[in-house]
């Protein structure tokens, strides 16, 4: 197992409002299971926090395959949010995920206000003890809730919420009212105007927002003429979709004073960079887990290495930089 | 594991319109890996292909710690790796997923799908040495191709075989589903069951999804059990991502999802819910 041996002296603490964690980089949603099936390779000890897949009241068995198409430096999904639901994640996932020694956050997806009430208020119990003054990483629970307001891969709800800002004000507001814990608000790139959506996020009463979720795509086969997806349609990820994630973190910070973690196609070091020049104060690795499990822990050795070189002792000051006016 | 393998081979075998190529890799894969399971290997250093390719091991040689692989070029992926050269190194994740049931004694029946007679390979090398008698049923287009899918490797290993091809160049004409109701009906007295207890027989097969469904329904009717290598496209090859599932029947009749990467490639033929389409 690849180990992460970083510099004593440069600061790597995250601050995304009241959630503290030891470095910026978080894997994504759906990526990454229940953290356990990378423990070979990666620990997630490393990671700043690991956001598990996307849980829903009752178990999913999600879309019927194929559920995967290749594109030119990216990757169709239509996994249609297959999870054991929130019982048996409580049960059987919750407990070995405190075994990890990183930040859990859980990624919740509804199809109604209901839904998304229920899941934030029953996970409440299961908080980890959160002082806003100290790293979230050891201690047992969960850090923070993710609020997926746009699957793209479910026929209703997921996306309708995530495409129009008032619904996402509320579905916010439903689980700001059932939670104490950080609500993430995951912002989908399927809109015109990503800054109207976070703006609309926040009043509902996000405390960070996390973006991009997958782009709505299509693959044809040209043999047999028909969509390659069962599903037809799929959420597209991977480094094509990356100038498009740069742009939309690029905009929502300066839309919308909240800590933005930034995430889409982001695969190196020097991706990393971007997303937070760009205005991210943390990011999330995704689609690049795929194709090399080590991609976390290369990221932060890179990270690293690109402020010490420039002088910079924390991770915080590249936060933005991009927005400089000279 | 994440690893670094060295090619040792890497070539075209057989009759060029086959395409089909041998890979061996040196390396840590070999120290573990057992029949049925498969590496998942790194075929370009560009985001095109984006994914790694999994691919079955055919052959399992822990002396020298190599594993042989063969694949057929069947697309852009499998056309970068054919340009990977000797003693160059390729990232590869593996010995991964879960293979066959190893059998240690009676008799053990594997029926093959055009390429899918490369996981079997490893079945029987495995099986050379134990007190197991096996059988091999394997169906092709044509002879042109079983030739070039390496028939005399099979030969080398001794196993007992017959063939099967559509147009009748080599073997029996027909499907090698038809060679199995054959060989079930030829192996029974006319009692039938009895022997089968009595035999141990069991059955392994790979091939496309509409063979193994039929194999699997010949099989259960005789009361044989058998295990099939299913294939899916797969992103993380870890059991992460759920790109790459299978739908199965629980023994509570509720359909399931498990994983190709993970609980399978290899799964009973009886808990796959073959006409599923949920």
């Amino acid at each position: 197992m690849q180990k992460f041996n970083g510099m004593q002296d440069f600061d790597f603490t995250t601050r995304l409002g009241d959630l503290i964690l030891k470095n910026p980089v978080i894997t994504s949603s759906g990526t990454y299971g229940f953290g356990e099936e990378y423990t070979d390779y990666c620990s997630p000890a490393y990671l700043g926090a690991i956001t598990v897949k996307g849980i829903t009241p009752l178990p999913r068995l999600g879309n019927p395959v194929p559920r995967l198409a290749e594109t030119p430096s990216g990757l169709l999904n239509s996994v249609g949010l297959e999870n054991p639901g929130l019982e048996d994640f409580l049960r059987s996932y919750l407990p070995k995920l405190s075994n990890l020694h990183t930040a859990v956050i859980v990624n919740i997806s509804g199809f109604s206000l209901e839904d998304y009430a229920l899941l934030a208020s029953a996970l409440q119990d299961y908080a980890s003890p959160n002082n806003s003054t100290n790293i979230t990483s050891n201690s047992s629970g969960i850090a923070a809730l993710e609020v997926n307001i746009s699957c793209p891969n479910i026929k209703h709800g997921g996306m309708a919420f995530g495409t129009n800002p008032k619904n996402a004000e509320e579905v916010i507001a439903v689980v700001r009212k059932n939670t104490n814990l950080p609500i993430i608000a995951k912002l989908s790139p399927n809109v015109t105007d990503i800054a109207e959506m976070a703006k609309a996020v926040e009043s509902g009463g996000a405390d960070i927002i996390s973006l991009i979720n997958t782009l709505l795509g299509m693959s044809i086969d040209i043999q047999t003429q028909k969509p390659i997806l069962a599903n037809k349609m799929g959420g597209l990820s991977g480094p094509a979709v990356r100038p498009v994630a740069v742009r939309m973190v690029y905009q929502v910070y300066q839309a919308v004073p909240l800590p933005i973690i930034g995430m889409g196609g982001l695969t190196t070091w020097q991706d990393a960079v971007e997303f937070m020049l760009a205005g991210a104060s943390a990011v999330s690795v995704g689609t690049a887990n795929f194709l090399n499990p080590l991609a976390p822990l290369e990221i932060l050795s890179g990270l690293e290495e690109y402020c010490t070189q420039r002088g910079y002792n924390s991770i915080r000051k590249l936060v933005g930089l991009a927005h400089r006016t000279c | 594991m994440y690893l670094q393998e060295r090619v040792v081979e890497n070539r075209l075998i057989g009759y060029p319109d086959q395409g089909i190529y041998k890979l061996v890799l040196y390396g840590q894969v070999a120290k573990s890996a057992k029949p049925g399971q498969f590496v998942h290997i790194q075929v370009s250093d560009t985001y095109d292909p984006l994914l790694r390719r999994p691919l079955s091991i055919a052959g399992i040689d822990q002396d020298r710690e190599e594993v042989t692989i063969y694949y057929r070029v069947a697309g852009k992926g499998t056309d970068l790796l054919t340009r990977i050269s000797v003693n160059e190194q390729v990232s590869a994740l593996g010995p991964l997923g879960t293979g066959f049931t190893i059998p240690h004694t009676g008799e053990l029946l594997l029926i093959a799908g055009g390429i899918g007679v490369f996981p079997l390979y490893s079945l029987i090398q495995v099986l050379s040495t134990a007190k197991v008698s096996v059988k091999l049923l394997w169906g092709g287009e044509n002879q042109e191709f079983l030739e070039s899918a390496d028939f005399n490797y099979l030969k080398y290993l001794g196993v007992d075989y017959e063939v099967s091809t559509l147009d009748g160049s080599l073997g029996y004409q027909g499907l090698v589903t038809d060679l199995l109701e054959k060989e079930l009906k030829t192996s029974k007295t006319p009692t039938g069951k009895e022997i089968k207890s009595a035999r141990l027989l069991r059955a392994a097969a790979c091939g496309p999804r509409g063979m193994l469904k039929a194999v699997t329904a010949i099989c259960l009717k005789n009361d044989i059990p058998v295990e099939v290598s299913l294939e899916e496209r797969m992103a993380c090859g870890i059991g992460a991502c759920l790109g790459c599932v299978c739908t199965v029947r629980g023994k509570d009749g509720n359909l399931k999802r498990k994983r190709v990467c993970k609980e399978g490639p290899v799964f009973d033929g009886e808990e796959v819910a073959w006409d599923a389409e949920v």
